[in-house]
């Protein structure tokens, strides 16, 4: 299975930049010669105070209120670099809730 | 069909002045304006008149914290707006019965001491827009609105305005902001339009047909109006049956009458003879009640113990051989397409129903697909400015409850359960 990296697109999270983090994501995942992980859209993750969200899936990483500087990271962390702890924010029960969530195939 | 609204059925043609006035039209105006909008209001309270737009709200409670709003003006909003699929009860009021319609929207102006009423209605009605605007004229050439209502001075501007054809533009909140001028968008309550409400001045959003019942309230009183229905739901309430049944259309019962009587008696049963497997009192946003409730008086307590509610009247039958799930994969996309995008966990709730259901009905996911409903629905209750956001919940999780079967043999097979 390919590795998916969601990003959230409800209207919280496009009033906070989502589209265009989706958007660098998807230049520097290719720029990157990644080939297996697909960035694609996902409708909301329900943390939309804390947007723009982005998700790794199946590893299951949430990155929370990221901004176009903290992408670099991201992608470093696709590529088999560290966890970006600094983004690593949201509640444990929330993080369960979504993650069963995408288990179903919800995506 | 004998009834407080329509006493002598559904008539071919529109009401006119005269034979409205034949059969007592406008004296309940003229009685009223000889007391004050506190006694009004009273008789209303006395009577139990509940809202028929969805929530079943007392209507003198609401009309009382209208009155008691400090600022003026006040305003009357006569909701027309009817976007719930199926739903014909206002059209038809306003198209037969405008007059019945205008001295409900007169006297309940008077009871809250509005100045200005607004008539909301939507805006595909056009044979109903013709026949209120036609009734408004004649009523105000005879004095029953303008300037000194019939010589008192009680004066009452009214003004239609069209209410765009979506689902959440009937919201009362969404109806005050399109008046205002801007997009159907509903507000966060509170604060409640009785004190907040158009243009931020205190103000009174009813159904067309609980102003209907105003009129003949006052003229025969609370009492007379109590011989109807059950002490809990007094009155009728006009009930719509879809084209599944042999006689569809709108009926008007009084409250308390069995379910059975409306499917059987009045609609006729279903078209396809099949048995009934399972109904919805309050399409499409209610819980399902299995067929062994079609004994149900059909008021609001006894709906609400069995399990649903009552809603604004539309009940759709669910005949055995129909597979549940795709009957709520079909209700669950219409609230994905309906919900106005505005509060983002609606939006989320909405869309991730709606995908769990396609999972489902492709036989996708598993058993532990069904335990994600009742997740998402918790995580997102009391969330959302209107409530539109607590209207897939009833019927989804009724459905897993009552048709386990049904989700089964899609998890399985992909398919529906034969039959």
């Amino acid at each position: 299975m390919n590795r998916i990296c969601l990003v959230c697109q409800n209207v919280d999270c496009k009033t906070r930049g989502s589209e265009q983090i989706m958007a660098e994501l998807e230049n520097r995942v290719s720029a990157k010669g990644l080939s297996d992980v697909e960035v694609k859209p996902y409708m909301c993750f329900g943390a939309c105070q804390e947007g723009p969200n982005v998700v790794l899936y199946p590893e299951k990483n949430w990155y929370a209120g990221v901004k176009v500087d903290d992408i670099d990271d991201i992608v470093a962390h696709l590529a088999g670099g560290p966890h970006v702890q600094r983004l690593d924010t949201i509640d444990a029960s929330l993080k369960e809730l979504i993650y069963q969530l995408l288990d179903t195939g919800v995506f | 069909m004998q009834g407080i609204l329509f006493p002598r059925g559904i008539a071919e043609g529109r009401e006119e002045l005269n034979d409205y006035r034949a059969r007592g039209g406008y004296e309940a105006l003229v009685k009223a304006l000889k007391t004050a909008p506190e006694d009004l209001i009273r008789e209303i309270s006395d009577a139990g008149l509940r809202g028929r737009g969805g929530a079943g709200f007392p209507t003198g409670k609401k009309w009382a914290l209208t009155r008691e709003g400090a600022e003026e003006p006040r305003y009357l909003v006569m909701n027309g707006g009817e976007d719930e699929p199926g739903s014909m009860k206002d059209r038809l009021l306003m198209e037969k019965l405008p007059h019945l319609v205008l001295e409900g929207v007169i006297l309940a102006a008077y009871g809250i001491g509005a100045s200005k009423a607004y008539l909301y209605i939507n805006a595909n009605y056009q044979a109903a827009t013709e026949s209120i605007a036609d009734a408004l004229a004649e009523a105000r050439s005879a004095g029953y609105w303008g300037q000194g209502v019939l010589g008192t001075n009680f004066s009452l501007d009214v003004e239609i305005t069209p209410a765009p054809h979506n689902y959440v533009a009937g919201e009362d909140t969404a109806a005050l902001e399109v008046i205002e001028g801007k997009k159907p968008l509903p507000r966060q309550k509170p604060p409640f339009p009785v004190t907040v409400g158009l243009f931020g001045k205190p103000t009174t959003v009813n159904n067309v047909e609980t102003l209907a019942n105003v009129g003949p309230i006052i003229l025969r009183g609370a009492s007379w109006y109590r011989g109807f229905g059950t002490a809990d739901s007094p009155g009728t309430m006009i009930f719509a049956l879809d084209e599944n049944v042999h006689r569809p259309g709108i009926y008007e019962l009084p409250f308390g009458t069995p379910l059975r009587h409306l499917i059987e008696e009045c609609g006729g049963g279903l078209k396809t003879g099949k048995p009934i497997k399972a109904v919805m009192p309050a399409a499409p946003s209610s819980a399902f009640l299995p067929a062994d409730k079609i004994d149900t008086p059909l008021d609001h307590r006894s709906i609400r113990e069995a399990g649903s509610a009552l809603g604004c009247g539309v009940v759709r039958l669910t005949g055995e051989g129909t597979c549940i799930v795709e009957e709520v994969l079909k209700i669950s996309e219409f609230f994905t397409t309906e919900s106005c995008g505005q509060c983002p966990a609606c939006r989320m709730e909405t869309n991730t129903l709606t995908s769990l259901l396609k999972k489902v009905q492709q036989g996708q996911g598993g058993r532990a697909i069904l335990e994600q409903f009742g997740k998402v629905l918790a995580f997102n209750k009391g969330k959302g400015f209107c409530t539109l956001i607590a209207m897939p919940g009833p019927p989804i999780e009724s459905a897993l409850n009552l048709f386990p079967s049904d989700f089964e043999s899609h998890l399985t097979t992909g398919k529906c359960l034969p039959g």
